[in-house]
């Protein structure tokens, strides 16, 4: 605005001036003031803002006296120290609370973290040790079953291996008679041959025969042997 | 070679002819642009694309996962172990060790003070939301081999690789435990001093994760000092480089400051009231 009215003021035409400036000469209406008159600020505050923000504005504490049942509160006054420092006139003493207070905070610490930094390390030791030794004993019976391992390995594979050699004999002794049979007719003779199923069975009863007095002989071998190991 | 020159040299011509790649002459990615006016008629017009009958013409979609009379995918499968207590997890969100660098190199932080989670908070690049279940930050090994800061620093998590990089410019990590409460004080210190609250006492770490503090190959806050200093040797042996000495070097104060298990800033013991206005400690006369 101030501006408009400069420029406006300005833009007089040269042909005025000269008349402007006779009449300046002349006198003009003026007001005087005295020296010593004490200034008068005006308030130029056009914010509308209230003292306590205002107050906030310039970093003060924003109430003189509590306007709220909440001013009076310990959190509160707390953290007016701690925003606004001394100049705020609370006593710190109260942000480290009453005695009984203190004492409540450390049985709750006492409850929630019973243990030092010792006791913690003592347990965690206790605890690894245990699950070491958990891992050892199943190692140390792995080992124990293990020494047996070869052994059954070994009577696993007799085993299977005798079960083979019966098995070869017993085809072998098959076939022996079958020959033996075919060599007592001369001839070629079919296996399902009434005759040759008669042959067989002689010969089976024969070598069933044998085997048993081989058997009976292999006893008395040895009966005979006790009996003269007895009497020398 | 001469046709070769010539060709490239016509190349070369045609290409300073030709414009530049800028802002003004890119259009942005077909569809990437979504038309907030409804083309009416030949434009889009008629069903404006939701189709002819049905809940795509009513615009009345079905609910998330619904799959139209089926059990639905998400309720098909009741039991679903590896997510049991997902949700009580300890986050670590990560920093790696070239943005660790970026922010030294900036200026965000000083290396030639101790770094924390404090410290890397106000940098005002990063931020911790203990709310989130969010423990501390881990220092992963993106940009190791450009990692060239000898500093000391302190974080919730790191592995064998970062640790030996650190150590391998003559510098310390740790890692050390930090509570929720604590955690919530040191992302946004100068908050927290507002509140008037002396310094509380730093909690011990719980058991699952005790066991990782305790371990001087993870440089835990709790381990034996004389395995650490064992194992900085194993490593340097390991990496293959020569562990710089740090009882030499001119910042040895820095570099061995460490806080102290119940300790929450460094210089700062739990107890003491710090005024960040008129720059005070308050300590409480035991009599």
């Amino acid at each position: 605005m101030n501006i408009n009215k400069l420029t406006v003021a300005t833009r007089i035409p040269i042909g005025c001036t000269k008349y402007f400036s006779s009449i300046a000469q002349t006198e003009l209406p003026a007001s005087f003031v005295s020296e010593d008159e004490e200034y008068k600020s005006v308030s130029r505050d056009k914010s509308g803002l209230r003292q306590q923000h205002k107050n906030v504005l310039l970093e003060t504490t924003p109430y003189n006296e509590a306007h709220s049942w909440i001013h009076l509160t310990e959190k509160y006054q707390r953290s007016l120290y701690g925003r606004y420092g001394g100049k705020s006139n609370v006593n710190p003493q109260i942000c480290f609370g009453t005695i009984t207070d203190r004492s409540e905070t450390q049985k709750r610490q006492s409850i929630t973290q019973p243990e030092t930094v010792q006791q913690l390390l003592e347990k965690l030791r206790v605890s690894k040790a245990e699950k070491q030794a958990a891992i050892q004993e199943r190692e140390n019976g792995i080992q124990k079953k293990l020494e047996k391992l070869e052994q059954w390995k070994a009577d696993l594979n007799a085993k299977v291996e005798k079960r083979r050699a019966d098995a070869a004999a017993a085809i072998e002794r098959k076939e022996r008679l079958i020959e033996e049979v075919r060599r007592h007719f001369g001839f070629k003779v079919d296996a399902r041959d009434e005759r040759f199923k008669e042959m067989l069975e002689q010969k089976e009863k024969e070598d069933k025969r044998k085997q048993k007095e081989a058997k009976r002989k292999v006893k008395e071998d040895k009966m005979m042997a006790k009996l003269v190991k007895q009497s020398s | 070679m001469a046709h070769l020159r010539e060709s490239s040299e016509k190349a070369l011509k045609l290409l300073r002819t030709l414009p530049r790649v800028q802002i003004g002459n890119l259009r942005p990615n077909p569809n990437s642009k979504q038309n907030d006016k409804r083309g009416r008629a030949q434009h889009g017009g008629d069903k404006h694309g939701a189709g002819n009958k049905g809940s795509g013409q009513r615009q009345n979609f079905m609910r998330l996962g619904y799959e139209t009379g089926n059990q639905p995918f998400y309720l098909r499968f009741p039991y679903e172990p590896y997510y049991k207590g997902h949700h009580m997890r300890r986050q670590y969100p990560p920093i790696s060790m070239l943005q660790l660098q970026v922010l030294i190199d900036t200026d965000r932080i000083d290396a030639s003070q101790p770094i924390d989670i404090a410290t890397l908070c106000n940098s005002g690049l990063l931020s911790l939301k203990p709310a989130e279940m969010q423990y501390g930050f881990q220092l992963t090994d993106d940009g190791l081999d450009n990692f060239k800061a000898k500093i000391n620093i302190e974080v919730q998590h790191a592995s064998e690789a970062v640790i030996a990089a650190v150590e391998r410019n003559g510098g310390v990590i740790r890692t050390a435990y930090y509570d929720p409460r604590s955690l919530h004080i040191l992302a946004n210190p100068k908050k927290w001093f507002a509140k008037g609250i002396p310094i509380p006492q730093r909690m011990l770490p719980p058991q699952d994760a005790a066991e990782y503090y305790t371990d001087a190959k993870n440089r835990g806050y709790l381990a034996n000092p004389e395995e650490i200093s064992k194992d900085r040797l194993v490593l340097a042996q390991k990496y293959g480089y020569v562990l710089p000495r740090i009882e030499d070097d001119a910042d040895y104060e820095m570099l061995t400051a460490a806080k102290n298990a119940r300790q929450l800033f460094h210089g700062l013991e739990p107890g003491w009231l710090i005024n960040l206005v008129d720059k005070t400690i308050v300590k409480l006369k035991t009599t």
